[in-house]
């Protein structure tokens, strides 16, 4: 079915473990979706081209750069954003990680960085420090160099006991 | 308790890592949506532009031209004038493109509508014709000047400076040896996550700007130049700022744009640039020395004479007429050669106007007399090592003023070299990667040697406020925008009051909080910034000790301070800092701060940078480990400084190798994110950061000296110089390309 012109779609979304029924255009993308009508800003636009993984979110438990992704592609799926992998209190084993080890400096890129940490090390599966370059090289960063970054994973998979 | 020279964790990295930062994108307003139709053409005459169609879409509230918009826009943008001086340069009146367009890119038309998409659509909706004009793209031929950017300018020279000292023609004709050289820093984009963006509201009185920006109090005095408004009436907010690599410390035409827009309409409008548009809204370097170099048999560099051309695209930045004037009296470096003569000129292009970046001259600098050095060495079979600590200026020649009256404050250079050698392990790598090359493999070992110039004035404010609950709030006029620099300033004023860092927040970036600042760049922020607030916190002590005094109806002087404790010296009455705080509220003059603004003089930090390389089959090349050794002076925090180390050599991986802003025949920026290589996880070397085992201070009160530019500034002469123990060849441009290895 094409959508014509102004047209909105109704679609039911589950965001950090809260349920959403929104009307969308079909061109939104994810990315404007969960910024602009959840207001979920933690998500950040670094590009137009999908390289540099700022967006990064995870779409039903994968790893999606949501500026690729249309918002009406998210209907009945569950997101996770990186307002929601922690709780007021309490900073996610990556996020203590990436905060210990001086893991970011002007923070635009982390948001993106911290999501897909969380999904390379969700199996819990000891990692190369090769392996973890490889497996961000999605994500951009401009400001560190990745080594803090590359430890700051690292140190995450330990403290997750991999 | 001592929190200076230790690794304390980052003060305000919370928001950053749960999502929280609030970067300009972030901020909800009930704005308008600002979008740009662009030129496609490098030179051309505006003919019409038919906004009809776009008019009648729904949402869109306006669309506007350079007509109306340089009604509001009355200044246009001019150069830095507090280090630019304006007098010998040609400069071009550059606001919103009216009747003629001088670059690939430029925006010719805004659109403001309700929300993005719909002003990405009406963007879509505009037909622009031009009629295309005569064009120069490249240097060379801009140099002709048989075809002009600026008719009214008669040539395409911007600037033309002679940089002279002793006597270049006498040294070069009594020279052992004379060789040619020609070296290029290409074109590149800075590239920061955050891409530029603005919103400005204007009730018809006031005009509010939350910015991405590295210069709000500068900005504010632009605005107020350019708009006509008093200083007062114009606020500039600096929200977070996702990194700026001096590419933010200048404005650009759609900005302008943004803030015409909001003071026709009465209301909010904000625009945030695409990934795209802050490609085509920011391009850096680019500049060619070419000339002749002399030097004695034993490796002494007599004589440097040649034309450094620089670019400045279609218009004079803010930021770029720095270049010219910066790169030529910093081309001696750290060496002692006393005979130069350097033309520099300054040549306007029909591309996109270029600014500055990361080092912004030192870099280019380095490269320059890096590339020089090092051709010496290979002229004469000398060693890398041996030939610099035949050159470098001495210890007992300290402080030493350069050949252009720039005067080096502290430093041991040749020591530095020495045992940045050693811990490096230089030599060892050496020997590995000749090893590794008898059985097959492409590798090398290079290193450089720097000279980098900190600490920039002309000064830095700081105003530290003790609150009645005893809390402290340090303002700052410089502008930290990642560095993490803020950090390191809590560090010193924790020191200085002898209280719980905790106890500490600074603030920034707010022209209206902050009565004045001068901003983050040029490394120079720790140093002044943070002696500043040296200064200011120990003005407020003061205070403390004469309000602890009159409380115990004592003499100042009869009072001790020590960890949080005001103590009577004589009878040992105390008050604690909570007490005095909430005392000073109490009186007829309440309230405990004192403000400084602290002059800056510029600090010369110095170091020696070493990369490994590889290179496939393919000819393409990694570099696999990077090593640094810096005299940056006094350490405040070693992570933070080595966190610039390690993002600053990653930029220089991205210049030296792969990062290469391709300008096509029509004057196009003919790459996008996706093929602009900037170094990933996997491109990025492993680093290991050594700080000088005795440092020398600078004469700041931080004894610091800066250290944010280092490695970009070094690091591409000490990866070509590996490249080419790598590959045998001789490498005198960045970045260097497959094609450039193969060929």
């Amino acid at each position: 079915m094409l959508a014509e012109p102004g047209q909105r779609v109704k679609i039911k979304v589950k965001v950090n473990g809260v349920e959403y029924e929104e009307e969308v255009e079909p061109r939104k993308l994810l990315v404007d979706f969960l910024r602009e009508n959840l207001n979920l800003t933690g998500t950040k636009i670094g590009c137009d081209t999908t390289t540099c993984g700022a967006c990064t979110v995870l779409v039903n438990g994968k790893s999606v750069k949501s500026c690729t992704m249309l918002a009406v592609q998210a209907n009945n799926k569950e997101v996770v954003t990186i307002e929601g992998l922690s709780t007021d209190s309490r900073l996610s084993v990556v996020q203590q990680a990436f905060k210990d080890n001086f893991a970011l400096q002007c923070g635009f890129c982390t948001a993106g960085m911290i999501v897909q940490a969380h999904y390379i090390l969700k199996e819990k599966k000891p990692l190369s420090e090769e392996e973890v370059r490889d497996l961000i090289h999605g994500n951009i960063c401009r400001c560190t160099g990745y080594q803090n970054i590359v430890n700051a994973i690292m140190d995450a998979s330990r403290r997750m006991g991999a | 308790m001592s929190y200076s020279g230790k690794s304390v964790k980052r003060l305000y990295d919370d928001k950053f890592v749960t999502g929280r930062s609030t970067y300009v994108d972030d901020i909800k307003t009930n704005a308008l949506y600002a979008g740009f139709v662009r030129s496609n053409m490098a030179h051309g005459k505006i003919k019409a532009i038919n906004v009809d169609d776009a008019m009648k879409m729904n949402g869109v509230v306006a669309v506007f031209t350079g007509n109306e918009l340089n009604q509001i826009i009355k200044g246009g943008i001019g150069p830095w004038t507090t280090y630019i001086d304006p007098r010998p340069w040609k400069i071009p009146l550059w606001r919103f493109a009216q009747g003629e367009t001088k670059y690939n890119g430029e925006p010719v038309a805004m659109v403001i509508a309700s929300d993005k998409y719909t002003a990405e659509d009406a963007v879509k909706a505009i037909n622009v014709e031009i009629e295309p004009l005569d064009a120069v793209i490249g240097m060379d031929e801009a140099k002709q000047d048989k075809v002009l950017v600026h008719k009214e300018l008669g040539t395409n020279f911007g600037f033309v400076g002679d940089f002279n000292a002793g006597d270049a023609d006498k040294a070069l004709s009594s020279a052992d040896r004379k060789v040619e050289v020609e070296i290029a820093n290409n074109r590149l984009i800075p590239s920061p996550m955050e891409p530029r963006g603005i919103i400005s509201q204007y009730d018809g009185v006031n005009l509010t700007i939350w910015y991405s920006t590295q210069i709000p109090h500068f900005a504010r005095s632009e605005f107020s130049r350019i708009f006509g408004l008093p200083e007062s009436r114009i606020r500039v907010v600096m929200p977070d700022v996702g990194g700026g690599f001096g590419s933010k410390a200048h404005i650009i035409p759609e900005e302008l744009a943004v803030i015409a827009a909001s003071m026709r309409l009465g209301k909010a409008v904000r625009w945030t640039a695409t990934r795209t548009e802050e490609m085509m809204a920011t391009n850096s370097r680019h500049n060619v020395f070419k000339g002749e170099i002399g030097f004695k048999n034993d490796g002494t560099l007599v004589a440097i004479k040649g034309t450094l051309d620089v670019e400045l695209g279609a218009y004079l930045t803010y930021t770029e007429g720095l270049q010219p004037t910066i790169i030529p009296p910093m081309i001696p470096g750290p060496y002692r050669v006393r005979d130069l003569a350097i033309k520099s000129r300054a040549i306007y292009t029909n591309t996109i106007p270029i600014t500055m970046y990361r080092g912004a001259s030192r870099p280019e600098a380095t490269f320059i007399i890096e590339r020089i050095i090092s051709t010496v060495a290979d002229e004469l079979g000398m060693d890398d090592v041996e030939v610099r600590l035949r050159n470098l200026v001495r210890e007992d020649q300290m402080p030493y003023t350069n050949p252009f009256g720039l005067k080096y404050d502290t430093g041991d250079y040749p020591t530095l070299l020495k045992e940045g050698v050693r811990v490096m392990e230089y030599q060892k790598m050496k020997e590995w990667a000749a090893e590794e090359r008898k059985k097959g493999k492409k590798v090398g070992v290079g290193l450089a040697y720097y000279l980098e110039i900190c600490g920039f004035g002309p000064y830095e404010f700081s105003e530290t406020r003790v609150t009645d609950d005893g809390s402290v709030i340090v303002s700052i006029g410089g502008t930290p925008h990642g560095q993490g620099t803020e950090t390191a300033i809590a560090q010193l004023v924790a020191d200085e009051l002898q209280i719980p860092i905790e106890r500490i927040k600074i603030t920034w970036g707010d022209s209206e909080a902050v009565p004045a600042g001068t901003g983050t760049y040029g490394s120079r922020t720790l140093a002044i910034a943070g002696s500043a607030a040296i200064s200011s916190s120990r003005q407020v002590l003061e205070k403390m000790k004469r309000v602890a005094a009159r409380s115990m109806k004592a003499d100042v002087e009869e009072i001790d301070y020590k960890n949080g404790e005001f103590v009577h010296k004589k009878d040992g009455r105390k008050m604690t800092w909570n007490e005095v705080a909430k005392e000073a509220y109490s009186g007829r003059e309440p309230g405990l701060s004192a403000s400084v603004m602290l002059e800056g003089d510029v600090t010369f930090p110095y170091g020696v940078h070493m990369a490994v390389v590889e290179v496939d089959d393919y000819g393409i090349a990694r570099v696999k480990e990077y090593r640094a050794y810096d005299d940056i002076g006094r350490v405040i925090n070693p992570a933070l400084a080595e966190g610039q180390v390690h993002g600053g050599g990653t930029q220089a991986v991205g210049q030296a190798l792969y990062e290469l802003a391709i300008i096509n025949e029509n004057g196009q920026l003919a790459v996008t994110y996706a093929d602009y290589y900037v170094p990933t996880a996997v491109e990025a070397p492993k680093f290991k950061s050594y700080f000088a085992e005795k440092y020398h201070p600078s004469a700041y009160l931080t004894k610091s000296k800066g250290v944010g530019e280092a490695s970009l500034i070094v690091g591409p002469a000490a990866i070509v110089r590996a490249l080419e123990d790598a590959t045998g060849k001789r490498f005198n441009k960045t970045p260097v390309t497959p094609e450039d290895i193969l060929k």
